[in-house]
């Protein structure tokens, strides 16, 4: 029988019989369609998504007419930070530019945290004015909340993920609360200053990476810098497809915040103000790339239908049906962006 | 209060993880007659087994789950009392060594394991996390253990599992255990790669996977 070469979520290379994939797909979708509580994807967007799995060729594209423009985050520094080669942010957006021809440039700071970037925000901000002045494209600023930078040692509040187990519920959530008023604060404090250095936008990367309340955090923040500055975009990238519950009680316009799944995330970040909704879907290593890819697919594809606002999937490493692996690979990447074009109706990546 | 509301009301106590209702529910189950291990059965397990499902299906958290664990292991607690003042025995499921393996500090989800592990009546052992084969088996031989449980959340921590079942083969003493994989992760086809009895999905699948491995060995 005729086997298909495809990879498995950790980037290792399998081979699969077209049922083998067939079944993955369809145990992908009805995993994504049960845990949210959505429909499945159709019988033919079924079908196509293995039409792109199993196309001849490394490299896939979807039609010229349907390609979307790309955003990042602080993972967009690849020359100054990951590839340690001495050039200035400034200039490696400029490289993003006219070489590249990236879409847009996301510039963040090693210490990748608005807490940590606070006491050096002015230097930032000089950065971001350098970008501005030399660069067509937008430039966003971008870092996360990260609400765990809030407990001790680091931080003035107890750690709520060693109350919890230890059944002191009400302190471990008046430890988050508090926590959080502290990070609406220091993102506020960055966004001012971002603001007057005439950045394009904002990211507010990985949203809810400390659970509900983080994700929280950022909504109130994402309210407050879209009234504040309605011409600076908000990009608001979440953490993951399931809001953690470490506080449980939390609510955004009367929603429970915990437990929501990327549709009910988007809703909630459009209305606090956000200019575009990153979800973020984590990869299963140990399941193939059809099940990863058809899982995500199924949660993007309600996602878009549900909201208004751009929705830029996260896709790279280990989210968006992409492998864990820190070199992507380019058949899967390409094969996973169209599924998200053609079924789930994205608008940006 | 007949039996039927005996039962509901402790039902209720632990989906509401209201310690109060649960007292009433024992209390009125005395006044009645109704046999404590009873309402136990039917009541407050039935109660936690529900829970389990509703965490696992994203309706309720992990404080929720915490608090409901406390309301159950206080109500346990008192029945324990009652059939040791009756001059009854108690006796425990089975016992499970759990531990999250060498490499890998993540504690949460396998406490959440432990939580509703102790809920289920199992005695269960929790060597914390980063925690060497050697430790876990160490303590598995000491307690005389019916279950190995171990989690991880990171993939390069998984061959810690392996090496697990590799040393208890190694070692003459893999029939004596049955064991229990879980961890982000984990999946069912690394559990049957490596030889492992069981995969837990989550806390509550875990529960039901141990108490089927204690109901086939014990009946």
């Amino acid at each position: 029988m005729d086997k298909y070469k495809t990879r498995m979520g950790d980037g290792s290379i399998c081979y699969q019989t077209a049922q083998e994939i067939r079944e993955d797909i369809e145990s992908g979708v009805a995993y994504a369609a049960k845990k949210a509580k959505i429909e499945p994807l159709t019988k033919e967007e079924q079908d196509r998504i293995f039409e792109i799995i199993t196309a001849p060729g490394y490299i896939t594209s979807v039609d010229v007419e349907k390609l979307v423009v790309s955003t990042t985050d602080c993972g967009a520094a690849p020359f100054c930070r990951e590839g340690a080669i001495p050039v200035k942010r400034s200039v490696e957006a400029l490289i993003h530019e006219r070489a590249f021809c990236s879409d847009s440039y996301d510039l963040g700071f090693t210490e990748y945290t608005y807490k940590a970037i606070k006491p050096i925000v002015r230097y930032e901000a000089q950065e971001m004015r350098n970008a501005q002045q030399q660069n067509v494209m937008p430039i966003l600023y971008g870092a996360m909340p990260n609400m765990g930078f809030y407990t001790q040692p680091d931080g003035m509040f107890e750690n709520w993920s060693e109350l919890i187990p230890a059944g002191e519920i009400d302190r471990a959530r008046a430890a988050q609360e508090g926590a959080m008023e502290n990070c609406i604060k220091d993102i506020l404090a960055v966004a001012d200053e971002m603001a007057a250095a005439g950045a394009d936008g904002i990211n507010l990367d990985t949203c809810g990476a400390s659970g509900d309340t983080d994700f929280l955090a950022s909504l109130r923040a994402t309210e407050e810098i879209s009234q504040k500055y309605p011409n600076m975009g908000i990009m608001f990238g979440a953490a993951g497809e399931f809001v953690l519950g470490m506080h449980g009680k939390l609510t955004y316009d009367g929603k429970r915040i915990a437990g929501m799944w990327p549709h009910q995330q988007g809703e909630v970040v459009q209305k606090a103000g956000a200019a575009i909704y990153g979800p973020a879907m984590n990869t299963n290593c140990n399941e193939s790339f059809a099940w990863n890819i058809s899982r995500v697919t199924t949660w993007v594809k309600k996602t878009t239908e549900t909201i208004d606002i751009p929705v830029h999937v996260n896709c790279g490493m280990g989210v968006g049906g992409i492998c864990m692996t820190e070199m992507l690979p380019v058949d899967v990447v390409c094969r996973a962006d169209m599924c998200l074009i053609e079924i789930g109706k994205i608008d940006g990546l | 209060m007949d039996e039927k509301e005996v039962y509901s009301l402790a039902i209720e106590a632990i989906l509401e993880a209201d310690a109060d209702k649960a007292n009433k529910a024992l209390d009125s189950a005395k006044t009645a007659g109704i046999p404590f291990i009873n309402v136990l059965n039917n009541g407050f397990s039935k109660g936690m087994e529900e829970f389990g499902e509703m965490f696992s299906s994203g309706e309720v958290f992990l404080p929720q789950l915490i608090v409901s664990a406390k309301v159950m292991s206080g109500a346990a607690a008192r029945i324990e009392e009652d059939i040791l003042a009756s001059g009854g025995k108690i006796q425990k499921k089975g016992k499970a060594v759990i531990a999250t393996v060498a490499g890998d500090v993540h504690d949460i989800g396998k406490g959440i394991v432990c939580t509703m592990l102790r809920a289920a009546g199992i005695e269960v052992y929790d060597l914390g996390r980063d925690v060497q084969v050697d430790a876990i088996i160490a303590k598995s031989e000491e307690v005389e253990a019916d279950i190995i449980g171990t989690s991880t959340l990171l993939t390069h921590c998984m061959a810690e599992q392996l090496k697990l079942e590799d040393e208890l083969k190694k070692r003459g003493i893999r029939d004596k255990y049955r064991t229990v994989v879980g961890g982000a992760p984990v999946t069912r086809k690394w559990a049957n790669k490596i030889g492992a009895d069981y995969y837990g999905n989550d806390g509550n699948d875990g529960v039901k996977v141990c108490n089927e491995i204690l109901n086939k060995k014990y009946g």
